[in-house]
C-alpha cells in the first residue's frame, strides 16, 4: 500500500497543471499507484489558509484516498478583525491527521511569535503529525525557509511529531539525518530528494522507520516520485515502511 | 533504443562524483538504456585536454555503449579551445560538444560565437547547460547552431521556470531542450511537446547526479504517443549525433 504524506489539491498559482479537483487530483493519484495521500488545498498556501482547509474537509467527505491535513497560517493581526482561533476541536471532528506549516508563504517568522507555540503544543497533545518544508516543490523561484531555523524549531519542541520536507541538497539532507538520528520524532519525506542513491543512502544513514514518501503531487509528478522509491537500492521490508507503513502508523491508521 | 543524452563522468568533489564507465554502464542496464552520452567533468571544470581525453579512454573500454560531449570549461581558450574540439571529433570520435555556464561566468558573451561556428562547422549539437535568455543570445548569433537547453529551465540560474524555456524553443527552430532536471513538475513534458512538437525534446537523467529513475518515470509515465516518446527517449539525441539507432 502506498500512502502519500504530501499531496494536494487546487490549483497552482505558477502554471497550469492538469488535476485541480479532488476528483481529478484523486484520479491521477490513482493512476501513479498512490492508495492514500495526506493533502492539503493550495488555496491554504496562496490565498486563506482556513478557505483552503474548508476545501480540504469537504474533499475528504467524498474522496476516501484523501487524508485531511490542516494548513494553519497566521491569526489575523490587522485590519481591526475580531480575535478568532484556531479550531483543533472542529478539525478533530472532522477527521483530520496532520498540521502543515508554509512560514515563507504566510509572512511569519516561526520563532518569533505567540501562535506557533500554541499549535504545536495542540498538535503534541494530539499526536498530529507537523510537516514544515523548507521548499513547497523542487524550484528555485520558491521562498524557502532557513535551514537553522526548522533545525531551532525542532530543537525548541522535541515532542512534536515533526515530517521534514522539501529537503534535497547534500548539506540540506546532512542537517536532516542529524535532527532525525537525535531525535526519534523528526522525519522526513521525500517529494524533493532526488540525487542519485540518496534514498537508499538515507536509510543506510537513518533507518528506515523515520523516512516516508512524499510526492508533491500533482504539482509534482507522482510517478516519478513513487519510481526513486520503488527501484531504490532498499529492502523489501525497508520500500515497505517507507512507502506506506510509516505513515500508517504516524497518522495511527489501518491498512485498508 | 532507449540512449541518455546527459551523463556525467569522472571526478568532482563539488558534485560528490566518481564514477567511471563501468559504474555507468552498469546503471544503464539497469535501466534498460542502450547509450549514454557522456560529458567529463575535469574537462567540463578544470582542464578540456586532460578531460576530454580521460573520456576517450572509457568511450574505448564500451564504444557501443558511451557516445561523448566533447567539453569545454570556458570560452576564453580562443584557439586552443576550436583546436580542442576538431581532436575531440577526429581523434577521439565524439559527437558533441557540452559546455556549462553560470551568471557570473556566463557563456552568453561574444568569445563564444567562435566556438558556435566551429560547432555548426563540425555539425556538433551543443548542450549548452543555460538559461532561456542565454540560449537567445547565442541563436541570435549563430542561428543555424543546434542548441540544447539542457534542464530546459529546470535549473537553478534559470529558476526552473520551463515555461520561459519552451517560449524561446518556440522563437528558435534549432533549440532543443533536456529533460534531466531536479524539477519533476507534472505536465512539463505534455507541454513541451503541444509547444514544440517531439523532435526537438532529448532525453537525459543528469546520472550520477539525479535518481535516473525518477527522470525516466516523469517521460514514460505520460500519455504521449509511442512514436513521440521514441523520439524523445533517444531517436532525437542519436539524429543530432549522426549516429544510427
Amino acid at each position: 500500500m502506498i500512502v502519500d504524506i504530501n499531496a494536494f489539491i487546487g490549483k497552482w498559482p505558477y502554471w497550469p497543471v492538469t488535476a485541480t479537483s479532488p476528483a481529478e487530483v484523486s484520479a491521477q493519484l490513482a493512476g501513479w499507484r498512490i492508495d492514500r495521500a495526506a493533502v492539503c488545498s493550495t488555496r491554504s498556501v496562496f490565498v486563506n489558509w482556513q478557505d483552503g482547509n474548508c476545501e480540504v474537509e469537504q474533499a475528504s467527505r467524498t474522496e476516501n484516498r484523501f487524508i485531511p491535513f490542516a494548513c494553519l497560517g497566521t491569526l489575523e493581526l490587522s485590519h481591526a478583525l475580531p480575535r478568532t482561533g484556531y479550531d483543533f476541536e472542529g478539525y478533530a471532528a472532522h477527521g483530520f491527521r496532520g498540521i502543515r506549516l508554509y512560514p515563507q508563504h504566510h509572512s511569519y517568522h516561526p520563532l518569533f511569535n505567540s501562535f506557533t507555540g500554541e499549535i504545536l503544543e495542540q498538535a503534541e497533545m494530539r499526536q498530529w503529525p507537523v510537516l514544515i518544508p523548507l521548499r513547497i516543490i523542487m524550484n528555485w523561484g520558491m521562498p524557502m525557509l532557513d535551514l537553522g531555523m526548522i533545525e531551532a524549531l525542532v530543537e525548541r519542541h522535541p515532542r512534536v511529531i515533526w515530517i521534514l520536507a522539501g529537503i534535497n541538497y547534500l548539506h540540506e539532507l546532512e542537517l536532516a539525518v542529524t535532527l532525525l538520528r537525535r531525535n526519534a520524532n523528526v522525519h522526513l519525506e521525500t517529494s524533493c530528494v532526488m540525487g542519485y542513491h540518496a534514498i537508499a543512502k538515507l536509510v543506510e544513514q537513518c533507518g528506515s522507520e523515520q523516512i516516508l514518501f512524499g510526492s508533491g503531487a500533482p504539482v509534482q509528478h507522482g510517478g516519478a516520485g513513487v519510481a526513486k522509491v520503488a527501484k531504490a537500492k532498499i529492502s523489501e521490508t525497508d520500500r515497505e515502511r517507507l512507502l506506506g507503513k510509516n505513515a500508517l502508523r504516524l497518522l495511527r491508521l489501518e491498512e485498508k | 533504443m532507449v540512449t541518455d543524452g546527459h551523463v556525467h563522468i569522472g571526478k568532482s568533489t563539488r558534485l560528490q562524483i566518481n564514477a567511471d564507465g563501468e559504474m555507468l554502464v552498469r546503471i544503464a542496464d539497469e535501466l534498460g538504456i542502450g547509450k549514454i552520452c557522456c560529458t567529463d567533468l575535469t574537462a567540463l571544470f578544470y582542464d578540456m585536454h586532460e578531460g576530454n581525453r580521460l573520456l576517450f579512454e572509457q568511450m574505448k573500454l564500451f564504444p557501443d555503449r558511451i557516445l561523448g560531449w566533447a567539453s569545454l570549461h570556458s570560452t576564453r581558450f580562443g584557439r586552443e579551445a576550436l583546436d580542442e574540439l576538431e581532436r575531440c571529433r577526429n581523434d577521439y570520435g565524439m559527437r558533441g560538444l557540452k559546455i556549462y555556464s553560470t551568471p557570473d561566468m556566463s557563456i552568453a558573451e561574444p568569445a563564444m560565437i567562435p566556438i558556435l561556428e566551429k560547432c555548426v562547422e563540425l555539425d556538433f549539437p551543443i548542450l549548452g547547460h543555460t538559461t532561456p535568455q542565454e540560449c537567445e543570445y547565442l541563436l541570435g548569433y549563430v542561428p543555424e547552431c543546434k542548441l540544447i537547453m539542457a534542464h530546459a529551465g529546470g535549473q537553478p540560474f534559470a529558476k526552473g521556470d520551463w515555461n520561459r524555456a519552451i517560449m524561446s524553443a518556440q522563437r528558435f527552430e534549432n533549440l532543443y531542450l533536456d529533460t534531466a532536471s531536479s524539477t519533476i513538475d507534472c505536465g512539463f513534458l505534455e507541454a513541451c511537446v503541444a509547444a514544440i512538437g517531439p523532435e526537438r525534446i532529448i532525453f537525459g537523467t543528469d546520472t550520477p547526479l539525479l535518481d535516473p529513475w525518477a527522470q525516466l518515470a516523469k517521460i514514460r509515465e505520460t500519455n504521449l504517443p509511442q512514436q513521440d516518446l521514441e523520439l524523445i527517449l533517444g531517436g532525437n539525441i542519436l539524429r543530432l549525433m549522426g549516429v544510427a539507432a
